[in-house]
């Protein structure tokens, strides 16, 4: 990582509510921490967040992405959907058909949102309201985990 | 070699095969619950999957989950740990067939083992004493009196569907049998839905001596000594050590040489260990075999210097066994206790924040553990929150060692059972080494 890739990536955490970030590549790690006063009193505990709870992980996404994801919906009446099984995240049923949904679509309560594939098998995730798609949260084919956000809908 | 592992498991196993893998050059994929999302485990392992909400049922047992946390993250290899899916032969043979090594002993050993009349059967195929016994279930009061003296008094009358220390009776005396064994019928039948019995020989002051073995692809086995476990409360160890103070060379030799019988006889690969029962006249009989690695396994690498786990990865990559039988040494004694978040005289779980941890160290101390300050312990799963282990020249020295270093753990913010592993350390029974799985009644816990 050069200097320039730094100053991006330092840019970028400021507009996040991340406080702190640590990546490593091969042969170099480092630890971004936000916030003034580097010491702390003696009778306070530190409390240390893993990074890797921070950062999507099992995906080589470059950093951008996973701050962009880390996002928290900014209306509080806004619902993120997110994953409930372990697996790869298709926007479509199949390559050549196009996307479920897109941004600004309308949904009801039970459409098909995306499919996420597990073990061989097509799970399609239904949304649980209806509402308007405000973001899509993965690209087509990431992996994801067990409670990943996948899109953000304002409710009806 | 293998260049990725998946850890299906948490706490401080999942941190041990973490340690290895990172030892070997191997990344390593933590998978883990919500209520797991700021473990250790997930903090030092290279990528990490959340595979469910809290419950292992959706979690930690989650195998289509699991499976799937491995491929997308091209996971070559699972180690299943102790405990959750470690001995699942399902998951071993779904491993397997979806391109997945797992590491562990094939899904047919796994069942058969698993099995405790196929296990026994299998041990007296290979010429190692099993518990005398009424050869399956017993019905009719007057051939089970019948069996009962032929095997000498005392005896246990045993649910065959049942586990657990329930369904039991021990019968003392001839006089006591036929009412016991009614008796023995009707708990059986309303604990487990089923009438069966079995009998087998009673042994007054059983210790528990388990024999740890390893096999490799092409069918090498060795045995790497002994344990004694028979400090015990409701047949949960608290303290293990390596080697025992009634088994010398000679027997060593004899019970080793009978748990590789058992494992060759059906060509048993990776890790596992014989569990025997012995008496008070030093004869032993096979209790059961696990199919797994076990939680005391630290007690055997520290009087062996073997790394079992790195052993355990290299045999499922193919690799041979590191040693021959006859470069395999116990050197020293060691002893492990068994720290979990419970009261120490009740032990009712004690779960919460641990506001300060300070564990021991210093020559010949070992800790194994994924507790740290400010960490909280879930109350979905066990209470371990250590394991404490020591080595040194003997076995006086040892004690004395585990004595300072239980002194100097400090936990707080929970419960412990530090100040019970002081009173069985300080015991003079214990010291003398004069120990049996009835030991821990003394403390007010009765073993039915």
């Amino acid at each position: 990582m050069n200097l320039k890739e730094l100053k991006e990536l330092i840019e970028m955490l400021r507009n996040t509510d991340i406080s702190e970030l640590e990546i490593e590549r091969s042969g170099f790690k480092v630890r971004i921490r936000k916030g003034g006063d580097v010491t702390f009193p003696p009778s306070m505990p530190r409390m240390e967040y893993p990074p890797a709870a921070i950062i999507a992980p099992a995906v080589p996404a470059a950093p951008a992405t996973a701050a962009e994801n880390a996002v928290e919906p900014s209306r509080t009446n806004q619902i993120r959907v997110t994953s409930p099984i372990v697996g790869t995240f298709y926007r479509s049923s199949s390559p050549d058909k196009p996307s479920y949904v897109e941004v600004s679509d309308v949904v009801i309560k039970g459409q098909v949102l995306c499919i996420i594939e597990a073990m061989k098998l097509m799970n399609e995730i239904e949304s649980e309201s209806s509402g308007k798609i405000v973001q899509v949260l993965m690209e087509n084919g990431q992996p994801v985990e067990y409670g990943q956000p996948l899109f953000v809908i304002e409710p009806a | 070699m293998f260049k990725k592992i998946l850890i299906a498991n948490r706490g401080e196993i999942a941190l041990r095969v973490i340690h290895a893998c990172k030892e070997m050059g191997i990344k390593t994929v933590a998978v883990h619950s919500t209520a797991d999302a700021n473990s250790l485990h997930v903090r030092f392992a290279d990528q990490s999957v959340c595979i469910g909400p809290p419950k292992s049922a959706d979690s930690y047992l989650n195998v289509p989950s699991i499976i799937s946390a491995a491929e997308i993250t091209d996971t070559e290899a699972i180690h299943p740990g102790y405990g959750f899916l470690a001995e699942n032969a399902s998951f071993a043979e779904i491993c397997n067939s979806t391109g997945m090594r797992f590491i562990g002993p094939s899904p047919e050993s796994i069942k058969l083992m698993g099995d405790k009349a196929k296990a026994r059967e299998t041990a007296q195929k290979a010429g190692v004493p099993v518990l005398p016994g009424s050869n399956g279930v017993v019905t009719e009061e007057s051939s089970a009196i019948e069996i009962a003296r032929e095997l000498g008094f005392p005896v246990i009358v045993k649910a065959a569907a049942g586990g657990g220390g329930k369904g039991m009776r021990v019968v003392m005396e001839e006089a006591g049998f036929a009412n016991a064994f009614v008796m023995a019928q009707a708990e059986a039948l309303a604990a487990f839905g089923n009438a069966d019995v079995y009998i087998e020989k009673y042994i007054l002051q059983p210790r528990h001596i388990e024999i740890q073995l390893i096999a490799d692809e092409k069918g090498n086995t060795v045995y790497l000594g002994e344990r004694e476990c028979s400090i015990q409360r409701r047949h949960q160890k608290l303290v293990e050590e390596a080697p025992s103070v009634i088994v010398d060379g000679g027997l060593r030799r004899q019970m080793g040489e009978m748990a590789v019988a058992i494992a060759r006889s059906v060509r048993y690969r990776n890790a596992g260990t014989v569990e025997f029962l012995m008496d008070e006249n030093g004869k032993f009989y096979f209790m059961e075999m696990n199919t797994r690695i076990q939680v005391e396994h630290p007690v055997t690498e520290m009087v062996t210097g073997i790394d079992l786990v790195k052993e355990q990865i290299r045999v499922a990559a193919g690799l041979p066994l590191s040693m021959t039988q006859d470069q395999i040494r116990v050197k020293g004694h060691s002893i492990e206790c068994r720290i979990n978040a419970e009261d120490p005289e009740k032990f009712t779980p004690s779960p919460g924040t641990i506001t300060a941890f300070n564990p021991p160290g210093g020559l010949g101390v070992r800790v194994e553990t994924a507790a740290y300050t400010q960490y909280v312990i879930p109350p979905y799963y066990d209470s371990m929150i250590a394991k404490l282990i020591v080595h040194a020249d003997t076995r006086d020295e040892a004690i004395m060692r585990m004595q300072r270093s239980l002194d100097e753990f400090i936990i707080e913010g929970v419960k412990t059972t530090i100040p019970m592993h002081k009173k069985i350390l300080s015991d003079p029974d214990f010291q003398k080494g004069d120990i049996s799985t009835k030991f821990m009644e003394r403390y007010g816990n009765p073993v039915k």
